[in-house]
C-alpha cells in the first residue's frame, strides 16, 4: 500500500471517529494541544486501522515506545501516521 | 465467552468450574494450558509477548469476550527484609504487571465490542496493612490503582473494571497459615468468618450479570472491611 492509498484510508478513518463533525486534512496534528482527537479517539482510530490491516494481511502496531513519543511519533500528523502504516504494510 | 487467568488452580480454576456450571464457554489462561480440564491458551501472564499471543488467539475464536479475569497470582508471606530480590520481582511482575499486561491487551477485543467487563484481584492485606504481606500488598495495591482509573479509562467504551478483594481463602496461597492467624486476620472484617472459593465464585458471578452494569472502579471486599 502506497502512502496516498494510506492517506485515504486514514482520512475516512478518522473522520468516521469523529462523526463527521470536522473535516480532516493531511497536516492535522493527532497529538499535542490542537488534536481534535482526544486519547480514546485515538485509540479508536488505532483499532480501526489494526481491522483493517489484518484484512489486507499485515498486524499494524501502534503502542510501542516510539509510537507515543511526541517528539519521534508517527501520531505527529495525519501524513506521518500515514507514512508508518503504508510502510507497516510493507513488512 | 469469559476468560480466566491462573486457571489451573486455586481461585482461577474454582471461578472457571463456577462459569462452566452456569454454561458459559470458558477459556482458561495458564502456564500449562494442558494440564487444564477445559478449554485453555498457554500463557505466563508476567510475559507481554506471551499474553500478546494469547489476545491474539481469543480474538481468532472469534467470539464476544463478556469478562476476563484476572486471578493469576503468587504471594509472598514474609517479612520485607527477608523477602528476597528474586521474589519482590516475582510477586510484582505476576500480580500487578500481568494484570496490568492483560487488560492492556485484551482491551482492544472488549473496546470493540462496547460491552464487557474486567475483574481483577486484590487482597485484604491492602486495607488492613498486614505484616508479613508488604510486597504482596504492594503488588495488590498497584493492582487497585490500576483498576480503579482504567475503569475511568473504560468507561466512555462500556466496558467496566473492577476488584475483587478476598480475606484468607483456603488456596495453596495461604499453605503455612495457621488458623489462629487467619482468624486474626478474620477478626478484622466486618463479617468475621473465614470465607470460601465458593463465596468468591458468587461474586465473580454477580459482577458479570447485566445487572452489575453500574458497578465500574471498586474493590469488592469478601467479608467487608
Amino acid at each position: 500500500m502506497n502512502v496516498d492509498e494510506a492517506k485515504v484510508i486514514l482520512i475516512e478513518v478518522i473522520e468516521s471517529a469523529l462523526e463527521g463533525k470536522a473535516t480532516v486534512s493531511e497536516d492535522m496534528q493527532l497529538i499535542g494541544g490542537d488534536t481534535l482527537l482526544d486519547s480514546m479517539k485515538l485509540v479508536e482510530v488505532c483499532l480501526a486501522l489494526e481491522d483493517i490491516a489484518d484484512e489486507r494481511g499485515f498486524e499494524f502496531i501502534w503502542n510501542s515506545e516510539a509510537a507515543m513519543s511526541k517528539s519521534r511519533s508517527m501520531f505527529r500528523t495525519v501524513t506521518t501516521l500515514a507514512e508508518e502504516f503504508s510502510s507497516q504494510s510493507e513488512g | 465467552m469469559i476468560v480466566v487467568t491462573g486457571a489451573s488452580r486455586g481461585l482461577g480454576e474454582a471461578i472457571c468450574h463456577r462459569l462452566l456450571e452456569k454454561d458459559e464457554r470458558v477459556v482458561g489462561l495458564a502456564r500449562s494450558a494442558n494440564a487444564l480440564e477445559f478449554e485453555g491458551i498457554s500463557c505466563d501472564v508476567g510475559d507481554y509477548q506471551s499474553v500478546k499471543s494469547a489476545a491474539r488467539q481469543i480474538r481468532k475464536i472469534g467470539e464476544r469476550v463478556d469478562a476476563v479475569i484476572n486471578a493469576a497470582g503468587v504471594a509472598s508471606m514474609n517479612l520485607a527484609v527477608t523477602t528476597d530480590e528474586a521474589t519482590v520481582q516475582k510477586v510484582i511482575q505476576t500480580n500487578l504487571v500481568g494484570t496490568i499486561f492483560c487488560c492492556q491487551l485484551f482491551a482492544p477485543i472488549l473496546l470493540r465490542q462496547k460491552s464487557g467487563a474486567f475483574i481483577n484481584f486484590s487482597t485484604i492485606a491492602v486495607a488492613l496493612a498486614l505484616k508479613g504481606e508488604s510486597v504482596y500488598a504492594a503488588s495488590k495495591a498497584g493492582v487497585e490503582a490500576f483498576s480503579k482509573t482504567f475503569a475511568r479509562e473504560m468507561a466512555d467504551f462500556n466496558v467496566k473494571v473492577n476488584c475483587i478483594a478476598p480475606g484468607p481463602i483456603r488456596t495453596d496461597l495461604l499453605r503455612g497459615i495457621t488458623d489462629a492467624q487467619i482468624e486474626k486476620i478474620t477478626s478484622q472484617q466486618v463479617i468475621s468468618r473465614q470465607f470460601e472459593k465458593s463465596d468468591v465464585c458468587d461474586v465473580v458471578e454477580l459482577l458479570i450479570d447485566a445487572k452489575a452494569s453500574s458497578l465500574s472502579g471498586q474493590v469488592f471486599h469478601i467479608g467487608g472491611v
